[in-house]
Parts: structure tokens; sequence; C-alpha cells
């Protein structure tokens, strides 16, 4: 009974079986398409491609797993990178003082989202979607049909090397190790857990719900800020339609690690793992020459197994963990 | 409470028989050999801690399980009950402990959920499915009006919409599983009324339940089952409650240890607390003492201690611990100054169902406490695996989802995870509502141990005999206010009855 019950543990932990899946995927790649695949090019590619969701993916399973999520991150990154554009590009303000700014407004905008959904009890599907679209026409605002020649000091954050890969993806290794680490350890965070197990009986237990919820979204919008500002000085450009779709994109891979919309579940790590394992089967599918309509679908397809197998592992191991309960009451009894 | 006459309508004639139904699931036999009768036009209740094979016993006459062995006789004929929909077809119905409303549908949507009326469009016929509802209501002496959305409603006339519900189907045996468990005492009264005159109609009852006195004011035999065993069926009348709790448990069980601890000291001391739900509430809890909060669902006890608590504002009044006067304005603000509370309902305010035994127990430890930022395992596995076996909660692991845990043990959970903060004061609202006996005493004696230690309890019961057994003094809520304040030696359930009903009252001269 231990033996079934460890396996089906195992089997449950979703960054257990997306790390596997990610492993084989990578093995029967490198067999097939040795030389382009399992390339020192191609692998950083797919890493520095995957790095801007990532970041926003850390922010977003904090969301899920206190049962929330936000769908204006994708406005968010434009807007950022536009406004930081903007003052360096219009105004000539300072690099620093430019990004410091631009990632105020983030907050600003975070500090909405968190208010009127905590506080006002406003859905956070309708309070994220209202700004969506206040977001990306801020963006529009002040990025216009673009901006480009963003100065070299504001361009070598994100274009620069280090130890072989690019910038965008140290900060992703950076920001998630950060944020499993504070996730997976702190009291503080653990709080989120509670929220989105049960709200009603977090707020008994004495936790602040309510300011707990305004961090969640003033932290998912700051760390879509700086998702913003890296990618636009990677491209050198603030594009006003960055992050298009980013959003729905990030929750998938985020759900494929391992959060649930009911939140309570989830681990920082599984963020990363979900938007490494859409990252690598992208890239498969290009190699593959796979139509990108093909990859939707495939995605897709792919969700929803992840999310189906899911649910049929946690009622067979509800379903030992009872009997085990009536069979131990029964021992104690007799 | 005792039985002083014998219903008429009781007849021999065997409508569902069992014979040697059991029931094994990998590891453990949830059902042995059980066997038992049920009568036209009788109310056999089942008695059982949690555990006993009552619910497995249940799923199967419903469908939901199959037994591995034994055969099922309904009306002198074997039959299998594949599923609920042959146990419908069959006349079974039952009305499950847990809601089964859509809230914001009428109540003629809920009762008559799927099986509209319909007019000759096949559409639904709304002045038919208002008269259906009216006339089944009223056989039921129920007066709730049929277009009301069904979480308007009082907690009680929704259980009553959730029996016209099972009813409507119109089944020849209803099985009743904890239908009090929501209801305050006059709707219990009307629904016992519903139950006989069902009876008399000579439909069959299976009435499940944990409270002693129901049981033997409305059941005509008694069938007690333990550990997946039949113990044995007693005809009401040739019993006694300590009798079939023997059976139960199979020990005697002192149910109320009461131990006087009463210190002199005024631990909280609540002046002129008004909100919504109660007004002009004003009382002191000495330390080490039992305060017990009586009167109806509704009344304002639950209202009064969510405000004392943070939880609901008040608009009034001043609430002072240990002599001096505190602002609260969230739960975390009270469990700072020393309280806990214990919610009525554990699945919806008091657990997380889904995270682990162990989380739960930490649950208010780590939000409140702030003696670090970082999680140790080590240590909380240490602390919450003291509480598991000090108060024996059952479980496979620390890690085990308390989901799947029973309610017993669940309650146990949410005891420890205030105890773990030796609160000063410590509200329970219903603590023992749904769980065994076994659990129930268990309970009592961490609660007395705590007034031992100098912790004040504030117990909000609609039980009587719990809420006689272990206060020190109960305050009887009416409408409110209080209505009552008695002191230990003049506790009787009528008295307290009559001030939660409105029939006497202290503090008012005019009723």
């Amino acid at each position: 009974m231990n033996q079934i019950k460890l396996n089906a543990d195992l089997l449950r932990d979703r960054v257990a079986t997306l790390s596997l899946t990610i492993v084989v995927l990578i093995v029967v790649s490198s067999i097939i398409w040795p030389a382009q695949f399992f390339s020192w090019e191609n692998l950083s590619l797919v890493l520095l491609n995957l790095s801007i969701d990532a970041i926003v993916a850390v922010g977003m399973m904090i969301l899920l797993i206190s049962g929330s999520f936000d769908l204006s991150v994708g406005s968010v990154v434009a807007f950022a990178g536009g406004l930081a554009g903007y003052l360096m590009y219009y105004w000539g303000v300072y690099v620093p003082v430019a990004i410091i700014t631009s990632l105020a407004a983030c907050v600003l905008i975070g500090l909405v989202n968190g208010v009127l959904v905590a506080k006002m009890g406003v859905n956070p599907l309708i309070q994220t979607l209202a700004m969506m679209g206040i977001v990306r026409g801020l963006a529009l605002m002040v990025s216009g049909s673009g901006i480009q020649n963003l100065p070299d000091s504001f361009n070598i954050l994100g274009q620069g090397r280090l130890a072989g890969f690019q910038m965008p993806v140290w900060y992703m290794i950076i920001i998630v190790a950060i944020f499993s680490f504070l996730v997976a350890k702190t009291i503080f965070f653990r709080r989120y857990y509670y929220i989105g197990g049960n709200e009603k009986a977090a707020k008994l237990s004495g936790i602040r719900v309510d300011k707990m919820k305004i961090i969640s979204f003033v932290l998912m919008s700051l760390l879509a800020g700086i998702a913003g500002i890296i990618l636009a000085a990677r491209l050198g450009a603030a594009m006003p339609t960055a992050g298009q779709g980013m959003e729905l994109r990030v929750i998938t891979a985020v759900i494929l690690g391992g959060a649930s919309l009911l939140g309570g579940q989830g681990k920082i790590m599984g963020a990363l793992l979900g938007t490494l394992f859409m990252g690598i089967v992208a890239n498969i599918m290009i190699l593959a020459r796979v139509s990108g309509y093909w990859q939707q679908i495939i995605l897709g397809v792919i969700l929803i197994l992840a999310v189906t197998i899911d649910l049929g592992l946690q009622k067979r191991a509800d379903r030992i963990a009872r009997d085990l309960v009536k069979g131990k009451s029964l021992q104690n009894e007799n | 409470m005792q039985r002083s006459f014998e219903y008429a309508t009781e007849s021999e004639r065997v409508r569902l028989q069992l014979k040697g139904i059991s029931k094994s699931f990998p590891g453990v036999r949830a059902l042995d050999e059980v066997s038992f009768d049920l009568r036209v036009g009788e109310v056999h209740a089942i008695c059982g801690e949690n555990g006993a094979g009552k619910s497995t016993l249940m799923n199967i006459i419903t469908g939901n399980h199959q037994p591995d062995a034994g055969q099922i006789i309904l009306n002198d004929e074997v039959v299998t009950i594949a599923n609920q929909l042959t146990a419908q077809e069959l006349g079974i119905g039952i009305v499950y402990q847990e809601k089964s409303l859509v809230g914001n549908l009428s109540v003629s949507d809920n009762i008559f959920a799927g099986c509209q009326p319909t007019t000759s469009w096949r559409l639904i016929d709304s002045k038919k499915l208002h008269n259906q509802t009216q006339q089944l209501l009223r056989k039921l002496g129920m007066n709730i009006p049929s277009n009301m959305a069904v979480e308007k409603l009082p907690a009680g006339s929704q259980q009553m919409v959730e029996i016209a519900k099972a009813l409507s189907r119109d089944p020849r045996i209803l099985i009743l599983d904890e239908p009090t468990a929501s209801l305050s005492e006059s709707d219990a009264r009307v629904l016992f009324k519903i139950i006989r005159l069902m009876a008399s109609q000579g439909k069959s009852i299976i009435y499940i339940s944990h409270r002693m006195p129901e049981v033997f004011s409305i059941a005509d035999r008694i069938t007690v089952l333990k550990d997946g065993k039949y113990q044995g069926t007693r005809r009401t009348g040739h019993t006694n409650v300590d009798e079939i709790i023997r059976m139960m448990v199979g020990r005697d069980i002192k149910a109320f240890s009461y131990h006087n601890s009463v210190q002199d000291s005024i631990a909280l001391r609540v002046q002129e607390l008004s909100g919504v739900g109660f007004r002009n509430i004003s009382f002191d809890v000495k330390k080490g003492e039992i305060l017990g909060l009586g009167g109806l669902v509704g009344a304002g006890r639950t209202e009064t201690c969510r405000a004392i608590f943070g939880i609901d504002r008040k608009s009034e009044g001043t609430v002072e611990i240990d002599g001096k006067i505190v602002t609260i304005h969230n739960a975390s603000d009270a469990i700072a100054h020393g309280m806990g509370y214990l919610p009525e309902d554990r699945k919806e305010q008091g657990l997380f169902l889904d995270m682990s035994v162990r989380e739960n127990i930490l649950s208010v430890k780590a939000n409140v406490l702030n003696e670090s930022v970082l999680m140790n395992r080590t240590a909380d596995d240490a602390v919450s695996g003291s509480f598991v076996e000090k108060l024996s909660i059952k479980t496979p692991s620390l890690k085990e989802r308390v989901i799947n845990l029973s309610g017993g043990n669940q309650q146990k959970i949410m005891l420890a995870k205030w105890l773990l903060l030796n609160p000063k004061i410590l509200i329970v609202d219903e603590p023992t509502a749904g769980i065994d006996v076994g659990a129930k005493s268990e309970i009592y004696k961490v609660l007395n141990e705590l007034t031992v230690q100098g912790t004040s309890v504030i117990v909000i019961s609609s039980d009587l005999p719990e809420l006689i057994g272990i206060s020190d003094r109960i305050l009887v809520f009416w409408q409110g206010e209080i209505a009552a304040e008695l002191f230990r030696p003049d506790f009787s359930e009528e008295e307290i009855m009559h001030y939660s009903s409105g029939t006497k009252n202290m503090f008012r001269n005019n009723v």
C-alpha cells in the first residue's frame, strides 16, 4: 500500500513528471536532430525565447496559488518597455531613472488591480480583462508605432552575454531562483497557499487576505514590467504589440506546471518547467517543419491531457487515502 | 427524553431487507455481514460512530456502491441496485448531509430540478410549477414562498427544501442523513412532524443521527453498527440512551466530564455591543470559565462572537481583555490579543481541505506569530506531530489531506491549530456538530484541560445536553439580545428552551 501511495505521490508531483517529460523530449529530439537540436545555439535560443514568458510565469504562479490570475500582463509588458523607451528617447531621461519610473508605473497598475479585486470584490477576470485593454491603450499612446534606436547603455541590459548565455536567460534564472526559494521556504509566501486553499478559513486564521492579495497583484505587474523592460532592451526597441497573447500562453504554461485555477497548488519551479516545456515543443515543431497551426492544436491537446491525467491521479490518490484512513481508524478502535 | 406512547401506524410488514451485506475496500472491511430490515411505516434510526459503516450502507441502498456479498430484498423480491437512477425508480430517496441545492434558483426550481412540469410546447409551465410546489410545501406543513431564491432562506428552511425535493419524487423509502445538523429546535420539530406524517402514510424512513435525544424521540427502532459490524436492533421503548451508546462504542462513555476551574479575574468583558443581528450585548467571561451561549440558530450568538473576533463589524460597544479596552479590526488583531475562534462550518470556514494535516494545524501559528521568516520543517513536523498524538487524531500521516479524514478528526485538527497558540480566550461555535460520540468526549476533555490552564472558553452550541454538560454559566440569546443568564444549579433543557424561544425573558417584563 505504501509503495502504491509513493508512486502516486510521485506521479502527482508535476515538477517531477514535467522534468521527466522534458528530459525525454530533449533526449529523443537530440537523437532525431543531433546537429540542429542539441547545439549550443539552438538550446540557448530556446532559453532566450522563453525567458520573458518565464519571468511573467513566476508572478502568475503566485497569483494562481492564491486562487487568482491576471490577464493584463501582456499589456503591462508592452507598456513598461514603451514608457521606458518614451522617457529615454523623447525626454532623454537617464536609463536607470527611466527604468525605475516605468516599473513604478507598473506597480501602480498592479495596485489598482489588487485594490479593486481585494477591497471592492471585483472578479479578477473582469478587473484584469479591463486593465488589459486600458494598459494596451496606454502602451500604444507612449510607444505609437514603436520606438527604435534606444540608447546602447539600455540595450546592453538585454543583449549582453555572460558565460555564454544572453542576459535575459540570466535574469530568468535569478528571478526563478529567488522566488522558488521564497515561495517554498518563507512563511509570507506560504500564506498564498492558505488563501488559495480556503479564503474564509485563511481570514479566520488571522491572514490579512486583502493585503496579501494586493501584494500579489503588485508583484505580478512588477514582474511583467521587468519582463517588458528586458524585452525592449533585447530588441533595442519598444513595440506596442509586445506581449500580445502572452497572458493565455503564460497561464497555459503555469497550469502545465502544476497550478490549478481553484488555487492552493503549484510551485515556482513548475512555472519555469511549464514555459520550458512549451518552448521546447515549439522548437521541436519548427525543426520538424510542423506548421504554426498545428503547434496551437498540439499545445491545446497537451494541456487537456495533462489536466485530465492529473484529475484521474488525484481521484485515485484520494481513494487510496480514504481507505488508508478507514483501515487505520478500524485498527485503532479494535 | 423518553417515549411516552407507541405509534399506531407501525406495522410488522417488511419493506426492505438486507441480508449479510459485506463490502470491502482495499485494506478495509467497511461492512461485515450486516443484516437489517426496514418495515412499512416505521422510522428506523441507524446509529454508530463515524467510520462504523453507516455511509457505506446507505451508499449500497442508494446504488452508489455494490455489495461484495449479501442480498437486498425489496418487497419480497431480490433486487440489484445498480445506480442512483435504479434506486430512484425503486422508490428510494435520500437527503444528504451536504446541500444539493442551487442557491440562486428558486425553491420550486430546486425541488423540481430537471423535471419541471411543461406546457404542450415543452417549455417550463411556471404556473403549474408554482402550484405543485405550493401543494407539496403545504402538505409538508412548510411555510416557504416557492419563488424565493434558496440562498435567501435561512439554513433551516433550506434543509426543508432539501427534504421537499427528496419527497417530490414520492419515495417509499426515505433516508435522512443528519437532517437536523443545521436546524433550529423549532425547525427540527416541524421536521419530526413531517417524518411522523410520512410514516403514518406508510413510508419507511431511515434516520441517521448522532443526536441521541432526537433518535429516541423519533425512531421506532434503532439499529447500531460498529466497525462495519451489526451490533443489534432495539425497539426504542425497550432501550435507553446508555445502552445504545454502549453498543456504539463498546464501552461506557462518560460524555461530559465537568470540572470547575473558574478563577476570580475577568478575562473578557463585552459592553453594549451592537451590530447586524445583535444589539446591546454585555457580558463578562472569567479566567478558566466555560461560558455557554444558548439560543436558536440566528439568535445572534455567532454574529456576536464574529464581531468580538473582528470578522464582522460592530456598530457600537467595547471589548475589554484583561481589563484593557482593545481595538480589533480583523482576525489577526484578535489573535494577537490571545483569542481563538473555531467556526461552526468546518468545511466552509475552518479547514483547508486540500491541504495537509500539518499545514492545517500550523495555519494560524505561521501567520500570526512572526517569530521567523523562514519555515522550519523539522520543528513544524514535531509540533504538528505532537498535537496529532495528544488529540489522538487518526491520520495515516502528517502529509494526508484533511478532506480524507473523518469529521471528528477534522474537528480535532481545527482545535489543534488554536491550542498551538495557547489562547487566553477560545470561542468554539458548534464544536461537536456531526461528529461521533468518542470524538465528542475527547473534545470536551480538551476544553476542560484548557480551562484548568486558565483559558476562558465561549461555547456556542445548539446541542442542549452538551451546553448544560460542559458550561459553568449559560447566556441564552433571543432575537439578537441576551434573554437569560443561568448558573449551573439552574441549568435545565426546559428553561433554556423557554428563554430561547422567547416565552420567558429575564431582562424584559413584557413577554
